[in-house]
């Protein structure tokens, strides 16, 4: 419990520096919002509008401090102000509109890349010399090797625009109406797949070969000779001793990977036209729309921490050695 | 229909809101202006306002109201709603983008179809921007608390789109307007805009067949796009815009010479600059900097001045001429002992112009002038170019629908902001009192005469001074296929500029488009 409570306090300290980063960072960027906006116009703005313009959308000549305290409120309340690039909408209904799908086929796709990378690799490992093992690894670690926009972009071309099996963008088609139904859910899955799938090649490799890596590391330690010396059965050896082990490495990696879900997931969207946080944070950017940017920021820095946290939990149920009284 | 890009649509109809906000055509569809100049025509089409007249002391303007318009709930749309249009922007300054309350005095209704505007001083340009500001309706933002934080989601217009019958992530459908004011229109019963966070994407759905109209940059157009359909496919990219630039910073020497800006621009081979940077699809800037949008107001004399000519032996001279001889491995030296040495600024992704500065570098090279090409994020150059710290920069130009405002944004003193302070246009820092007395004198000119000789003279003035370096019009992308819809503008009939991103052109193009045959509802 104590180890559980020493953690969240490191964690609540870490959230704060990231809020304060995320504060100042924006204002360190060159230009400002509506003269920017008023520019793209091509058209002429006059000073007095940009002034009110300015004070509309918040930004204020108040000294640094006394900002710092109102976004800490603001953050502390869940007030993360309105969106400049969608004025007047607030910055919480603009991610949540993308953060579902975000989180939809990202999260899919990381979990299921981890899971189908680490599984195999446990296994490459434990056959090492294998055909898995001969196979897999250099195959995967060229398919990964790829830029990933060039692999969306050839996947795209490929099943999409001339074999015409998968649809060619968004994550549902536009005639139908988002429903809890099964259609509409087959819909979805028929229009994840091939982004996910883009995904799952991107990334497999990484997991697999980290995992190979680590169990080759753990099986040739003496806890696996004594419990084959125990006659333990091979299933048992490789899942509850060797991969338990070995895991270890993976999963921490798993914890950073949540925020790339977040915030990486930028040229799948783009690629194949797909809603989500990414684009959402690169046009924030583009527009320099510091409100959005910092509520996406702020979303992404908070998915990490509570990732980091939840794996920190897992790593101390399953190593005995991180446990301060074990 | 594709014209923005967002991969996710918020719902917003605000059309008093800074452009960028609302969905299209809110400003132009959903609502609709007093007037729309087609630069085209080179004249104003009556819209919400049959008629306008100025009084004899140029203090009073008096907009005729159409009778029989109604709003899409079924209200009369009369001159109460013009005022109170107008007087939600003089309380909220920031939806007066064009700053309208900076020359306008008051305004009331004469009758309910006669709108009086009285002005702080004679401004015949106002006219302008008073023509192309979207009216709402009285009845309905009466009761906005506060119309900057309003989304509109439901909006009551005239234009002829403004039930908004499906609203989602990716896609937005506009049905009719059930009592347009224009009988049997619009003839297309729906638009559809459906969500693409890219030009790629945008693309690839036009190049399918997906879009009927879209207004996007399609590199190699006639043979990625029309060639596939020749027979109903049509791009369209009339030089009718805004003008490209080369910025040159008056306000740092030697810049500030008007034959080292006129010897850089005899540097330049604007040909190849089409041919390679722009596919062919525009063609050189004269003396002028005006493009098609002012075929009327043009002057060949003026546009014929020897400096937007390539000619390297002149431009060498006229450096030598300015005091920037040649030194050290050839590079040349301002007056002052540096060299002459210049970043190129252009934005990183607009890979036109990346191409046309890298060409602009070379030209520039081969006369002693070394330059480079830099490029920034778009919010970087935007806020170099206002601040003033740059030296050479590619930029747009700032337009309306007279040559006015193209001179005053590039040669009025008053425009002319200090180094280091934001400035909304004339980047380059130029005033030029010869043309603050045309352009002051434009603003009284009432009749079309009047403006034209003081165009004529203002073209002069900017040939005879070279405040910025004219580099090639940019052309306005507009695709469409017209296997569903025909009734677009086009090569043939060119009765408005084709992209739909230039508001309220689009509105003539809306209320024009019909179905090919009586087929069934288009789904794209």
């Amino acid at each position: 419990m104590r180890a559980v409570l020493s953690r969240l306090g490191f964690y609540l300290i870490a959230a704060w520096a990231a809020l304060t980063l995320n504060f100042l960072i924006p204002r360190l960027m060159p230009g400002d919002p509506t003269t920017i906006m008023a520019g793209r116009l091509s058209a002429s703005a006059s000073p007095e509008a940009i002034a009110a313009l300015n004070e509309a959308f918040g930004k204020t000549d108040a000294p640094l401090h006394a900002q710092y305290l109102d976004y800490l409120g603001n953050v502390l309340t869940g007030d993360l102000g309105r969106s400049i690039s969608q004025y007047p909408a607030r910055v919480g209904d603009v991610i949540a509109t993308g953060l579902v799908w975000t989180l939809g086929l990202g999260g899919v796709a990381l979990v299921l890349s981890f899971a189908i990378g680490t599984t195999l690799g446990a296994l490459a490992a434990w056959r090492r010399s294998g055909w898995l093992d001969a196979v897999l690894p250099p195959v995967l670690a060229l398919s990964g090797a790829f830029p990933y926009f060039w692999l969306a972009m050839l996947g795209l071309h490929l099943f999409g625009f001339t074999l015409g099996w998968a649809p060619l963008r968004h994550a549902y088609c536009s005639h139908l109406e988002p429903t809890w139904s099964l259609r509409f859910a087959l819909d979805v899955v028929q229009h994840a797949a091939l982004p996910a799938l883009t995904i799952i090649i991107a990334t497999v490799g990484g997991w697999l070969l980290g995992m190979r890596n680590a169990m080759l590391g753990v099986l040739g330690t003496e806890q696996i000779t004594l419990a084959r010396a125990k006659g333990l059965s091979s299933r048992r050896i490789l899942w509850a001793y060797a991969a338990r082990n070995a895991i270890l490495p993976n999963l921490t990696s798993f914890g950073m990977a949540v925020g790339f879900v977040l915030g990486g997931s930028l040229l799948t969207e783009i690629v194949f036209s797909y809603p989500g946080t990414g684009y959402l944070l690169i046009q924030a950017v583009r527009t320099q729309d510091y409100p959005l940017m910092q509520g996406l920021f702020l979303t992404i820095t908070l998915a990490v921490l509570a990732a980091n946290f939840l794996v920190d939990l897992a790593t101390l149920a399953l190593d005995p050695r991180t446990r301060p009284h074990a | 229909m594709s014209t923005e890009q967002q991969s996710i649509w918020v719902r917003n109809f605000n059309p008093l809101l800074p452009p960028g906000r609302a969905r299209w055509p809110t400003r132009a569809g959903v609502y609709e202006p007093l007037l729309i100049w087609n630069p085209l025509a080179s004249r104003w089409t009556p819209w919400l306002a049959t008629d306008y007249t100025w009084s004899e002391d140029l203090l009073r303007l008096r907009f005729a109201l159409r009778p029989g318009v109604k709003w899409s709930d079924g209200a009369p749309f009369t001159a109460d709603d013009v005022v109170y249009t107008l007087l939600l922007l003089r309380e909220h300054p920031a939806l007066d983008l064009p700053r309208l309350w900076g020359f306008l005095a008051d305004v009331h209704a004469i009758d309910p179809l006669t709108v009086e505007l009285t002005f702080q001083r004679p401004y015949v340009p106002g006219l302008e921007d008073l023509a192309h500001q979207p009216v709402v309706p009285r009845h309905v933002w009466e009761r906005v608390p506060d119309p900057m934080t309003f989304a509109n989601p439901t909006p009551v217009g005239t234009g002829p789109f403004t039930e908004v019958r499906v609203f989602r992530d990716q896609v937005y459908e506009l049905g009719k307007n059930p009592h347009y004011w224009q009988p049997g229109k619009p003839a297309v019963p729906a638009l559809r805009m459906l969500a693409y966070p890219s030009n790629d994407q945008a693309n690839l759905a036009l190049i399918e067949g997906d879009v009927d109209w879209a207004g996007n940059f399609v590199p190699a157009v006639e043979r990625t796009f029309v060639r596939r359909d020749p027979a109903h496919r049509e791009a369209w990219s009339p030089l009718a815009g805004n003008m490209v630039l080369l910025y040159a910073n008056t306000a740092r020497p030697p810049l500030d010479d008007v034959r080292v800006r006129q010897a850089l621009s005899m540097a330049i081979d604007r040909d190849r600059l089409v041919d390679v940077a722009m596919y062919g699809m525009t063609r050189p800037a004269d003396a002028t900097g005006l493009t098609d949008a002012y075929a009327d107001w043009h002057d060949e004399a003026a546009g014929r001045a020897p400096w937007m000519t390539q000619d390297r032996a002149a431009a060498e001279r006229l450096l030598d001429e300015a005091g920037c001889p040649r030194g050290d491995g050839g590079v040349r030296h301002a007056p002052d002992g540096r060299p002459l040495a210049f970043d190129i600024e252009v934005v990183g992704g607009w890979s036109d112009w990346v191409r046309a500065a890298q060409l602009i570098a070379r030209d520039l090279d081969a006369i002693g002038v070394r330059a480079h090409l830099r490029v920034y994020d778009f919010g970087a150059w935007m806020s170099r170019l206002q601040e003033g710290t740059f030296s050479l920069s590619v930029g747009y130009s700032l337009d309306g629908p007279t040559p006015y405002r193209f001179y005053r944004w590039t040669m009025a003193s008053a425009t002319v902001q200090p180094l280091g302070k934001l400035a909304p246009g004339n980047w380059h820092r130029f005033g030029d009192p010869e043309a603050d007395r045309l352009l002051a004198a434009f603003e009284r000119a009432a009749t079309p005469e009047a403006q034209r000789e003081l165009a004529v003279a203002l073209q002069r003035r900017f040939a005879a001074t070279a405040p910025a370096i004219p580099l090639f019009a940019n052309p306005l992308w507009g695709e469409v296929t017209t296997t569903r819809f025909v009734g677009f503008p086009g090569a043939r009939d060119p009765y408005a500029r084709l992209s739909p991103h230039i508001e309220p052109d689009a509105l003539l193009v809306l209320t024009s488009v019909r179905p090919r045959d009586a087929a069934p509802e288009a789904t794209y």
